[in-house]
């Protein structure tokens, strides 16, 4: 067995790191200014692109319509180790950083995870490292990982573009983490003081709703009595769905939130059409299916009452996350090794943030760590969210996962082979494409 | 020139010698009120002076309603004089019972003197002996439609099968051979006139019942299911149907919570509500029902608990005949002048006029000799001599020119007067409105 020197192997790595600071930081910013909602990450992808390829990768192009894919083959054969790097931007117009057109921004910091995975490429494409390693590298670039623009999605489901409504759940059906066997990437998120990460926690289950209330038009000055209201219908259902929130164990973490999208067309005419987009969220897939029955009651008791009809349109949503406790060591180690031993923070396994990630779907199926970089100010999805420290943001990641994937594949790769054989996934591939296939129903409800 | 004018001033002075004795059970009534179905002394007071002043009287009707009759043996229409029994239950009245909280506070009382006084000058034998056919004197109970749960009690008893006191009378028979019936109430406009025409609301009235699940509310919410806040989503349903109900069919539907849950602590398993649905008509009254029903229903679906309603018959809308209308304005203009007559306009509350309006030609014109909001707890009559003895004139005065010269006027109003239903019609139809479901998801 060849053992190789890891320190030795590491130190290079931070070395080509540090030696890119400066253009990984200035990529990263790029995609700042250029943001784009998920699956429409086309300017985003092409910038990434060239990235990979300036570095003698072939890159895949075009999975999930802006995905990609450029695997570092290390000289041996072994496990492939998943870096991951989101694409797309939120929509929050207000944010300083904001497309004039499109409102999408960056309010979510996906920014930085392409200048960390733009770091771990830079490190690990040289060849003393990659004859040292035992497996490969998949370098992912995911798209869409924010649930927003539902009826455009839907749309492009309906046009045969994708059929799930995420960039992880689309790679997934399309096979591109078969050959992976277990992947990280780092998030920022806010806490921007001594520590430079956090490791643990879990996120929501999700599931999304398109409501369409029918009801019946007529002049609303002239003949409101002909006409059914399906505003009204709308939002006493909200109202209900308000009293049901006692029946929330906090336990549950359950949230539900919506958004009445179509709203009624002209003020002097009855509302006939109403469009509301509700999202329910909880700790478990249980827990879940329990707050959406009582939901779902409420949406119809809104069309009972104003003798309206209405359409529940399901979209599958994500799984909670499990992080592996195996990778988050290994991670938790290079992070002390190179920033200290207080540069993280250890959340416990069970501290569910209350948001969702599509890396939750791929937990399901393979090891995964989702640690968080403490480097933004502001409140996350809303307009002051901003990087305040760069360097942090990109260099200090693209360190901790770059040395977490040496000690990974390294020495014959027997850290991820551990890891892996130990590993049981909840789901295979194919039995997570078709539960979640099964999460898409539409339902009628027409009270006599 | 004034018809029957030699026959109207015997009846006028036969009145004038005993306007304070009337005046004195109208307010032995007003220092004595009982609600609807428990007039006992007021029944008594009013068929004890029947009598003595040489009635037959027919007592103790669905409870507490009487009957005086005043046959002229000569064929003719029947004409009757109606007075309401009962007071509301408005416990901070002027005039309220400190025990039961009953109140004149809708004048009822005052109704009954009005119907004295017009008993008293036509029982003036140079009065009657003018006439033809029979004059009979109703005292109704309950004509409030309130207490709803003390009056289910009398129907489970079987001692009456509806809530109104006219309704009752209606269904015993007491109308059978009725050709016209007024009653004047008393009411709070331009003071000093009396108001004719007009119309009523009619009504149906629900009892509500949400049956959730207790849970402890801090402890255990989740394991509930909160009553309460199904009825607050029916409620809130209730309003959002108010767009769709039409200006001209003057909907009204006003619930009350009369159980809103046990304890705080607990999660409300039992909540119960009252309402009622009123309409200018009945297809509206049906049709808003409807809409409130499924309201109650979206309530329980929403919360998963279940709901039973039961919808118990109200009053008829009430619709008042134009030539009756004319022939009293004649003679009330006679009593206080021409510009003291005013057209009452439609009322959006209801009586059990209505009910009688809609199977014989009725009219309920209004003293208004009150000050202070009807049903209020400072509404009082403070004109005795409009509401009752001008009241009671211009009433026996109409009944005057309907009986004489054979009958000829009362034959030609009631022969013109086109019953919108037949008193079978009439008690199938109230029977229709009730209903009893339960409903669950």
């Amino acid at each position: 067995m060849n053992v190789s020197n890891l320190p030795e192997l590491r130190s290079i790595a931070m070395q080509t790191i540090d030696e890119s600071s400066g253009s990984l930081v200035d990529a990263a910013k790029c995609v700042y200014a250029t943001p784009e909602t998920g699956f429409n990450e086309r300017k985003t992808s092409h910038f990434v692109q060239k990235q990979l390829e300036a570095l003698g990768l072939f890159v895949e192009t075009g999975i999930a319509i802006t995905g990609m894919k450029a695997v570092i083959k290390g000289n041996n054969p072994g496990p492939t180790i998943g870096v991951i790097a989101e694409l797309d931007a939120l929509r929050v117009p207000s944010h300083p950083g904001a497309d004039d057109t499109s409102g999408a921004a960056h309010a979510c910091g996906h920014h930085i995870q392409i200048g960390a995975l733009l770091g771990v490429a830079t490190a690990l494409v040289n060849p003393i490292l990659k004859e040292s390693l035992s497996g490969n590298v998949a370098l992912i670039l995911a798209p869409a990982e924010e649930f927003i623009d539902i009826e455009d999605r839907l749309t492009k489901r309906d046009n045969d573009e994708i059929e799930f409504l995420s960039g992880k759940q689309e790679m997934i059906r399309l096979g591109t983490f078969d050959e992976v066997d277990m992947a990280m990437m780092v998030h920022s998120s806010t806490g921007y003081g001594k520590a430079y990460f956090s490791v643990g926690g879990t996120t929501n289950a999700h599931v999304t709703h398109q409501v369409r209330y029918m009801g019946k038009s007529a002049h609303a000055g002239g003949f409101p009595y002909m006409g059914i209201n399906a505003l009204q219908a709308a939002m006493l259902a909200n109202t209900a769905i308000n009293t049901q929130r006692e029946t929330f164990m906090e336990s549950q973490v359950g949230r539900v939130h919506g958004i009445i999208s179509n709203g009624g067309t002209s003020v002097n005419a009855v509302p006939d059409q109403v469009l509301y987009e509700g999202r329910i969220r909880a700790g478990t897939v249980d827990a879940l299916h329990s707050i959406e029955e009582k939901v779902i009651r409420c949406y119809k008791a809104g069309a009972l009452a104003m003798g309206a009809s209405v359409k529940v349109g399901s979209v599958a949503g994500y799984h909670p996350l499990t992080q592996n406790t195996m990778m988050e060591k290994l991670f938790i180690e290079n992070a002390k090794r190179i920033f200290g031993q207080n540069s993280i923070v250890i959340e416990p396994p069970d501290q569910n943030y209350g948001g969702s990630t599509d890396m939750g779907d791929l937990s399901k199926i393979m090891p995964v760590i989702h640690p968080y970089t403490r480097t933004a100010s502001g409140i996350g999805h809303g307009e002051d969210y901003l990087i305040q420290d760069y360097s942090r943001a990109v260099v200090s990641s693209a360190k901790v996962m770059a040395s977490t994937v040496l000690a990974l594949l390294i020495d014959n790769a027997h850290k991820a082979k551990e890891i892996t054989s130990q590993f049981n996934p909840d789901l295979t591939p194919a039995q997570y494409v078709k539960s979640q296939r099964e999460r898409f129903t539409t339902t009628t409800y027409r009270p006599e | 020139m004034i018809e029957n004018d030699v026959t109207k001033t015997f009846f006028a002075s036969a009145i004038d010698g005993r306007v304070d004795e009337i005046k004195r059970i109208s307010l032995d009534i007003l220092n004595h009120p009982e609600s609807g179905y428990r007039e006992y002394r007021t029944s008594k007071l009013v068929a004890d002076w029947f009598r003595t002043n040489g009635f037959h009287v027919q007592a103790n009707i669905a409870k507490t309603g009487l009957v005086a009759t005043l046959d002229t043996g000569k064929t003719g229409p029947h004409v009757a004089i109606l007075g309401e029994l009962d007071a509301l239950v408005v416990p901070r009245h002027l005039y309220a019972n400190l025990e039961t909280g009953a109140a004149h506070a809708c004048g009822h009382h005052a109704q009954i003197g009005s119907m004295l006084t017009a008993a008293v000058g036509i029982l003036d034998e140079s009065v009657n002996k003018t006439l033809t056919g029979k004059i009979s004197f109703m005292a109704t109970p309950a004509e409030e439609y309130i207490e709803l749960e003390y009056r289910q009690t009398l129907v489970d008893n079987g001692e009456i099968e509806f809530f109104g006191g006219k309704q009752e009378f209606i269904k015993r028979g007491f109308f059978d051979d009725v050709n016209i019936a007024m009653l004047t109430h008393t009411g709070g406009e331009t003071p000093g006139t009396l108001g004719i025409g007009g119309s009523n609301n009619g009504m149906v009235g629900k009892t509500i019942r949400f049956r959730g699940k207790a849970a402890h509310a801090g402890g255990s919410p989740h394991l509930g299911i909160n009553s309460l806040n199904a009825a607050h989503i029916a409620l809130a349903a209730i309003h959002a149907q108010r767009e769709t109900f039409r200006d001209s069919d003057t909907v009204r539907v006003h619930p009350i919570i009369t159980k809103g849950g046990s304890a705080v602590n607990s999660v409300p398993s039992d909540v119960r509500l009252e309402t009622y649905v009123r309409a200018s008509n009945v297809p509206a009254i049906l049709q808003t029902s409807q809409k409130v029903d499924r309201a109650f229903r979206a309530g329980a679906l929403a919360t998963g608990a279940t709901v039973q309603i039961t919808t118990n018959p109200g009053y008829l809308p009430a619709k008042y005949d134009d030539l009756l209308t004319e022939l009293y304005r004649h003679n009330a203009a006679s009593l206080i002048g021409d510009d003291n007559i005013i057209r009452l306009n439609h009322g959006t509350g209801c009586t059990d006029m209505g009910d009688v309006s809609q199977i014989v030609a009725a009219i309920q014109p209004s003293a208004n000799a009150t000050s202070g909001d009807a049903h209020g707890i400072d509404y009082v009559v403070d004109n005795y001599d409009l509401a009752i003895t001008k009241a009671g004139k211009a009433m026996g005065m109409t009944v005057i020119d309907l009986l004489s010269k054979n009958g000829e006027k009362g034959k030609n109003i009631f022969g013109s007067f086109h019953a919108p239903m037949t008193i079978d019609e009439y008690l199938r139809r109230m029977r229709s409105f009730r209903s009893n479901s339960t409903y669950e998801d």
